[in-house]
């Protein structure tokens, strides 16, 4: 049961290690409720739908785990798509080849194959940090895509169908069910599956070991004298977040009964994978869940809206880098951008007007800036 | 499978050609990560960018100049003609490089590393669009540059059949890869650029403008992508996604001959260029896995890549 516990003067509860104040408790309970009724949500509105959210939440599950990474060692890998694929297409060729049906088998042997990967791949590419890290996990992502485009085995660009014949569906607790119960009860599976490992998490962001990752991730020498096995944490936090990464891609496998190249392994996923974590928020724990629905589902939309929906991501990416660094989770949270500027303007609504000049101003210095530099670059300094 | 060895020269000197659009390409982005420390991942949309004018380019000229006339002058002033559409290509691509690096760039050279990626990554997906906005979603292509050059017998004289576009191709690569060598060595703006990527205060102690030298930087790699481009273009046609590949190439070429060395890059894009070729015809399936599998190896045996990093030399 929950016990009481006091922090820093208000009352908290603290249940299986997870210390929540009351009004963390209640955005928790909401997160979950949300979480467990959207399959009914999307029956409301054409515009909603679940196989969407479900690919959000997935990919966002990646982004968790490429987060670990990302918020505390300062690393920023560009090749998570290579554990999400090497997840589904663990999956697939245990189900086509060795013909394995159960869909928790087959997300096992999807964590054992993202694990092994990520080690290989982890000790290859851990000797090098920043860009140099960035590029390599890269190319090893783009490794794994080409090898999967070449082999026939594995289908080459077509790709590799869960379970060939007719009923190409993976078995859920030794039942077979009718399509669209096996999407809702997927969707389920997968909700626990994410609440799981948002505790474990959780768990390891309140651990010692989370400290450690933060002082490598301030400064490596520094950490390597005070006696941390530097590289040894560095590759714990890489398999761990690799592992995110192979579960979502299991799943994702499951859901989609169909894994292709493209889809999975390409490097844009690795692209999106990265930017879900910064548009949610890398600083907050499920900053890049939240991140990854929003992309995929701006993706989806802007599909329906316009043919230009790249240029669509890629203009909310610029508001999002230039105007809200810390993401959505992190600019709506008290003392975040959007929290003050909202105080501010209850305080004092005329705010509005100095923010528009200020803009003005400064979009007018940016202008000039970039005119003279191009003067500078075309005509010299006098 | 028996491989002749005219077949073998044949597919060596394809990997050559390739290698010299590839390092056209990966030389921009490597000194372009040397000097800003930025991983330019909309590279590859300049290069696809300078494919698309490119075309445009070649059709006005074509229209102003009209099909080659016959003997040698009249040949010689085509050729001359195609050069200066494809630097006019790449002349129009340095403003393109110049806004991206002043505009938006400039503002989170201060901010972790990752919006710089997440920033280009947005202008790379905006540059996709835009190109579709302009010119549509089909591929668009132009025949009559290749098919012209081509006219022009050059292996046939030693009694080989391979395209003279490629050749010239190759022959202008040279005079690129030369002139870069050239520039970074003996002229004034170069070496203030690699004392620049040596050390970046002492640079501005001794009156260099880091920022002159970053916009410059960044607007030559946007010229040498567009360069690329336009050269890449007349024997295939231009589409929206022709500049993924050659991008992830290029980090390729990078890690291979190093992080911010120009030789180093030289080295790689003819290393990647020429065994990619050769895997066409040895094993067609190892094609695409062939660079990495060469990148994998070079980082165990040498970490820092075959030229470490860029700065004393060239």
């Amino acid at each position: 049961m929950p016990e009481r516990v006091d922090r820093d003067g208000t009352p908290a509860y603290r249940f299986l290690g997870v210390e929540v104040t009351r009004r963390e408790a209640a955005f928790l309970v909401l997160g979950v409720v949300v979480l467990f009724i959207v399959p009914d949500l999307t029956t409301v509105s054409d515009s909603l739908q679940l196989s969407v959210i479900h690919q959000g939440l997935l990919f966002g599950f990646a982004a968790v785990g490429l987060n670990l990474l990302l918020r505390h060692t300062k690393l920023t890998s560009f090749g998570h798509a290579a554990f999400f694929g090497t997840g589904a297409y663990a999956t697939a060729v245990l189900a086509r080849y060795a013909g394995v049906q159960s869909v928790g088998l087959l997300l096992l042997g999807a964590i054992a194959a993202a694990t092994v990967m990520a080690a290989i791949i982890g000790v290859l590419s851990l000797r090098h940090t920043g860009l140099y890290f960035a590029l390599l996990t890269l190319a090893f992502g783009q490794l794994l895509y080409a090898i999967a485009l070449g082999q026939s085995a594995l289908g080459g660009s077509d790709g590799l169908p869960i379970r060939p014949g007719p009923a190409n569906q993976p078995l859920l607790f030794g039942t077979a069910f009718s399509p669209d119960v096996y999407q809702v009860l997927t969707y389920y599976l997968t909700v626990v599956v994410i609440l799981i490992g948002l505790f474990v998490m959780y768990r390891i962001t309140q651990s010692p070991f989370r400290n450690a990752l933060d002082a490598i991730g301030q400064e490596r020498t520094r950490a390597r004298f005070i006696g941390l096995p530097v590289r040894r944490y560095v590759w714990a936090a890489f398999v761990i977040s690799g592992i995110y990464g192979g579960v979502a891609g299991g799943l994702f496998a499951v859901v989609r009964q169909y894994v292709r190249p493209e889809g999975t392994l390409f490097f844009l996923r690795s692209g999106d994978i990265l930017f879900m974590a910064i548009l949610g928020g890398f600083r907050t724990l499920v900053g890049p869940l939240i991140g990854g629905v929003v992309l995929v589902f701006l993706q989806d939309v802007g599909q329906d809206v316009t043919q230009y929906y790249e240029f669509l991501t890629g203009a909310v990416l610029l508001i999002l880098v230039y105007g809200f660094p810390r993401g959505i989770v992190g600019s709506l949270r008290s003392g975040g951008i959007v929290n003050t500027r909202l105080n501010e303007l209850r305080r004092e609504p005329s705010v509005l007007s100095t923010w528009g000049r200020t803009a003005v101003q400064s979009l007018e210095r940016k202008v000039t800036e970039a005119l003279t530099s191009l003067r500078i670059i075309l005509f010299g300094v006098d | 499978m028996a491989v002749t060895p005219t077949a073998a020269l044949v597919q060596t000197l394809n990997g050559i050609q390739f290698g010299f659009i590839l390092f056209m390409i990966a030389s921009g982005l490597t000194v372009i990560l040397g000097i800003l420390d930025v991983l330019n991942l909309a590279h590859g949309e300049l290069f696809s960018l300078g494919a698309y004018t490119a075309i445009g380019v070649f059709g006005f000229i074509i229209g102003v100049i009209g099909p080659p006339g016959g003997g040698v002058v009249g040949t010689a002033v085509f050729v001359l003609a195609v050069l200066a559409a494809v630097l006019i290509t790449a002349a129009i691509l340095l403003p393109v490089g110049t806004l991206f690096e002043a505009v938006f760039l400039r503002q989170i050279y201060d901010r972790d590393q990752v919006y710089q990626l997440v920033l280009t990554f947005a202008l790379l997906l905006i540059l996709l669009d835009v190109k579709k906005f302009i010119w549509g979603d089909s591929s668009i292509r132009t025949d009559a540059v290749y098919s012209a050059i081509n006219t022009i017998p050059t292996s046939e004289l030693v009694g080989l059949n391979y395209p003279t576009y490629n050749v010239f191709v190759i022959l202008v690569g040279s005079v690129v890869v030369v002139g870069l060598f050239w520039f970074f060595e003996r002229t004034k703006t170069g070496r203030i650029i690699r004392a620049t990527a040596i050390d970046r205060e002492m640079a501005t102690a001794i009156g260099v403008s880091t920022d002159r030298v970053f916009t410059l930087v960044f607007a030559l790699g946007a010229f040498l992508a567009g360069f690329a481009g336009a050269m890449a273009v007349p024997p295939t046609s231009a589409t929206l996604e022709m500049g993924t590949n050659p991008l992830v190439l290029s980090f390729v070429v990078i890690v291979i001959g190093g992080l911010g060395s120009l030789r180093g890059a030289f080295v790689g894009a003819l290393l990647v260029g020429v065994i990619r070729s050769w895997m066409i015809t040895l094993y067609p399936p190892g094609e695409i896995a062939a660079p990495f599998a060469i990148m994998a190896l070079i980082l165990l045996v040498k970490p820092e890549g075959l030229f470490g990093t860029w700065g004393e030399t060239a």
